[in-house]
């Protein structure tokens, strides 16, 4: 059966961030000089041609896209600056999108305007919950802490697990791969190790160990942080231990988020030339997210943040924004679906032995 | 009768050293009759060997020169310069090959190559004893100079040959000049349109008070030769009703410049004639030039999605023409970047074998990937299949550029992209006797060192008669073919091989058994001293010797070729 091709879908994709990809004369050497191309599975070409053709369905059922960690060296050597690299990047916006069952994040990853707009409607729920408990300290604290548990359990359920059945069901069911449960055990030790280490991106021929290594504290800093506030009720605790570790997660997000926004703006590397308004949001606010918190904490330390209940306000903005529209339906979801399509990967080929 | 004759026998690196005793072959001939040296030489056609044998002719006062060497296609010319050198008459040089016709041919029996190698060159010797010095035959030439057909390329040799002061008589069959490029909008590169192109050449060429331009007039006859053509035109009535004119004129050479025509698709073929969506790129470019409004339309349905199927009637793997038009892929994405831009919505989809737009023109496809024109490529063996769907045109094909998946698109207009093809009407080039490739347009003698002459000397061809061209290349072919037409004619005398036949008018009795073995014409009954004999045209005979053997009274020789030479070399073989 010939499948119907639709030329307009790169108009489509370029809302996602695509540049210039039908400029691509199919010569192949993106996917010649990328280190993690195999001749079982290959790209980036591929997928330029899935794309410039516009077989939506074939794309959807890749994981080829997540398989890419950007080193640049595609879009480097492209003869025709076709931009295979931000084209990858794009469909990793794009099924991010088609993955989600509310369509928001699509939305959101199109239009700057609907999500500056549902910033400020996060803003404006905060300012009106704080003064719907007179601003008192104590109150706002507490429904802060009870509001990060139940946030980060409804989205978990809510979102992310229909979400993750659905890229599933995308990748693996309707591609056609039948494996049996037991696979799917084995194969999940893939699964942590990609979503916790990025060990894929060492192969990358660029290798760039210091970003590599950023990243790796960036993972386990966020997820310390998340645990201490979360769990170990930071902002509550009396442990001078729980305390410490507090500040240094904080302090270390800050550091390297600092480093991740100025190269960003200094775009040297392909992989920071072309951000998108997505990819600011990340990493600006997981920025605050570390600066904020840190702050709090040392306001409560210097016993400074019952006249300074503003200083709560801010970081409890920051954290809704985060909670609400970053996490679900932003840049945050690559966490998951990375390191699920590595587990999906193994799954197939496991399968396919 | 030569007395003093030097051989010389080529080594030819071991090309015949290897197979031939050349040694043995020196031995054998250096004693015979008026040889006065016979060498040994590893590279006969190297300059030291030439220098060698200008100074043996001098110092030894030789009479007669022999290299016993390769094919004479390769080398005849290079020892009858050099014997010339040694100022010797250089249709004295005698050449005899030993390579192609022994040593190459006998590798398998030294023995009996070297032996033939022997009587070959005694052979050659026999015939130098009687090898008489030539002199070329002049006469006057004509120097005005005909351009058949008004296109681009006969607009721009005509011009041409105006500019070097020589008169020019340009003949075009239909009422108008400019041929296809007059009909043309936008050309591609310079985006000038096709008609103020012609407009301008034009309001240049009838200024000129040295060209005559002829419209609506054919050539009907030719008569002659280089330096003398005759041809006779008939021009067509201007009002209805006047008498048809015929002239006469004479011309010392002739630019044939008759252009190509667009290929026609067979019925069914692409579903062309059958499905009203599928038209040709001239069709296509008229209906683009034509249209006005935000959106093309085309037999009142609205245009968005354009298909365009390549190298129809070209690059065959089927049919006849199998060669590339050369100008297609540049004119296709061409016309297809100037859709987009003038009209909403446009999507083109390019269905090709290899887009090839060389040079320069890599320039628009480039610009056209830009435009997210989309690019997908075929085999020979699966071409593109159009069906209907309803009132929609389904386009299906197998895309290499996708791992040869299959994949369907519809489409509103689906172009073909036609080549050229060789003119129906051959009439000029039966006429004046041009030869024809493979591909059935005009050959010239050689595609690399003389690309616009042809076999028939002092006619030359430019522009697309001759192949498939862009506008650019056959003005290039135009001014050369101009140019090289008026060297033939430009000193006013020219010369021609003195080989050519010779008729005793004394034991001639015509009979017209030559003429009719001639295949160049050259061969006519006149009356001499009140006698019907046989004369030849020595401009145009080309010394082919198909004349003499037919002959019955034996009346007929070949110049440097003469019986006597071919008499004594047989009795050597013998």
């Amino acid at each position: 059966m010939a499948t119907r091709i639709n030329p307009r879908f790169s108009e489509e994709l370029k809302k996602y961030g695509a540049i210039n990809m039908n400029a691509c004369y199919n010569c192949g050497t993106c996917t010649a000089v990328c280190s993690l191309s195999t001749t079982d599975d290959s790209f980036p070409r591929e997928m330029v041609r899935l794309s410039v053709l516009g077989l939506e369905d074939d794309i959807k059922t890749s994981l080829k896209p997540w398989e890419c960690y950007y080193c640049g060296e595609c879009t480097t050597n492209c003869p025709q600056t076709a931009n295979p690299g931000e084209l990858m990047m794009s469909l990793r916006r794009w099924l991010t999108a088609k993955y989600d069952w509310t369509g928001l994040s699509g939305l959101l990853y199109k239009s700057m305007s609907l999500t500056l707009f549902a910033m400020l409607l996060v803003f404006a729920g905060v300012l009106y919950f704080a003064n719907s408990v007179n601003f008192n300290l104590e109150q706002m604290l507490h429904t802060g802490h009870i509001f990060e548990m139940v946030a980060i359990g409804t989205i978990m359920f809510v979102i992310f697990v229909p979400n993750l059945l659905r890229m599933w069901n995308f990748t693996v069911l309707k591609a056609g791969v039948k494996a049996p449960f037991k696979t799917y055990v084995t194969a999940l030790s893939d699964l942590f190790v990609h979503m916790f280490t990025q060990k894929r991106s060492k192969d990358c021929d660029e290798d760039d160990s210091f970003r590599w290594l950023e990243h790796f504290i960036l993972v386990l800093s966020y997820l310390s942080l998340l645990f201490t506030t979360v769990f170990l009720n930071w902002f509550g605790t009396g442990s001078i231990l729980i305390i410490i570790f507090g500040y240094i997660v904080s302090f270390l997000i800050f550091v390297v988020t600092v480093d991740f926004v100025s190269s960003r703006m200094k775009k040297k590397k392909s992989l920071n030339k072309f951000s998108q308004p997505s990819d600011w949001f990340f990493v600006i606010w997981l920025l605050l997210m570390g600066i904020t918190a840190f702050m709090v904490r040392l306001f409560i330390d210097l016993n400074i943040l019952e006249s300074n209940k503003w200083m709560y306000i801010l970081h409890l903005t920051v954290l809704a924004q985060w909670a609400l529209i970053i996490v679900p339906f932003g840049k945050w979801t690559h966490f998951l679906y990375r390191s699920f399509a590595m587990y999906f990967s193994k799954v197939k080929s496991m399968a396919l032995e | 009768m030569k007395e003093r004759i030097g051989v010389y026998i080529c080594h030819c690196g071991g090309n015949i050293s290897d197979y031939v005793d050349v040694e043995k072959v020196r031995q054998a001939v250096q004693d015979d009759e008026g040889v006065v040296l016979a060498k040994t030489t590893v590279f006969a056609c190297s300059d030291s060997n030439q220098t060698d044998m200008v100074n043996d002719i001098k110092e030894h006062n030789l009479d007669g020169v022999i290299v016993s060497s390769c094919s004479p296609k390769l080398h005849l010319t290079t020892f009858r310069d050099v014997t010339e050198r040694g100022e010797l008459n250089k249709y004295t040089y005698v050449h005899a090959n030993i390579r192609e016709q022994v040593s190459w041919a006998h590798s398998d029996d030294k023995i009996g190559a070297t032996e033939k190698a022997i009587h070959v060159v005694k052979a050659a010797i026999a015939k130098s004893r009687y090898a008489k010095p030539l002199y070329p035959n002049q006469f006057e030439a004509e120097k005005t100079i005909a351009v058949i057909g008004a296109g681009i390329a006969g607009l721009k040799a005509a011009i041409s040959l105006s500019d070097k002061n020589s008169n020019v008589v340009l003949i075009e069959k239909e009422n108008r000049v400019g041929g296809h490029t007059a009909t043309w909008g936008s050309l591609f590169m310079t985006d000038e349109r096709g008609s103020e192109l012609i407009d301008r050449i034009y309001s240049d060429l009838s200024q000129r008070e040295n060209v005559f331009i002829l419209t609506g007039s054919e050539v009907i006859s030719s008569k002659g030769s280089i330096g003398n053509f005759t041809l006779k035109i008939r021009k067509k009535p201007q009002i209805a009703g006047d008498p048809v004119e015929t002239m006469e004129i004479n011309v010392g050479s002739i630019v044939v410049a008759t252009g190509f025509e667009h290929y026609s698709p067979e019925e069914g073929e692409f579903a062309f004639a059958q499905n009203e969506a599928v038209i040709t790129l001239p069709n296509f470019k008229q209906l683009v030039d034509e249209s006005s409004g935000k959106v093309l339309e085309y037999n009142g349905k609205k245009i968005k999605n354009i298909a365009y199927v390549y190298c129809v009637g070209s690059r065959q793997t089927e049919g006849e023409n199998k060669y590339c038009s050369r100008y297609c892929c540049t004119s296709v994405i061409h016309t297809a970047i100037e859709t987009k831009k003038k009209f909403k919505g446009i999507q083109n989809i390019h269905l090709n074998r290899g887009i090839r737009t060389y040079g320069k023109q890599e320039l628009l496809y480039a610009e056209s990937l830009q435009m997210g024109d989309l690019y997908l490529q075929f085999n020979d063996d699966t071409p593109p299949e159009i069906r209907n769907e309803g009132k929609k045109t389904v386009v299906t094909v197998k895309d290499i550029l996708s791992a040869g998946r299959e994949l369907e698109m519809e489409v509103d207009l689906v172009v073909l992209v036609t080549g050229m093809v060789p003119r129906k009407d051959q009439s000029i080039g039966k006429m004046l006797k041009l030869p024809k490739g493979r591909d059935k347009f005009y050959n010239e003698v050689h595609m690399k060192l003389r690309p616009v002459e042809t076999v028939i000397d002092g006619i030359t061809i430019a522009g697309t008669c001759q192949g498939p061209k862009n506008i650019s290349e056959s003005v290039n072919s135009a001014l050369s073919a101009a140019t090289k037409s008026f060297s033939y004619v430009s000193k006013g005398t020219l010369e021609t091989e003195p080989i050519v036949a010779e008729v005793d008018h004394e034991v001639c009795s015509w009979c017209g058994k030559c003429a009719e073995a001639c295949p160049f014409d050259a061969i006519e009954k006149q009356e001499v001293n009140g006698k019907e004999v046989a004369v030849i045209n020595t401009s145009v005979c080309k010394g082919c010797g198909m004349c003499t053997p037919v002959c019955p009274v034996d009346a007929i020789d070949l110049i440097g070729y003469t019986s006597e030479e071919m008499k004594s070399m047989i009795e050597v073989l013998a």
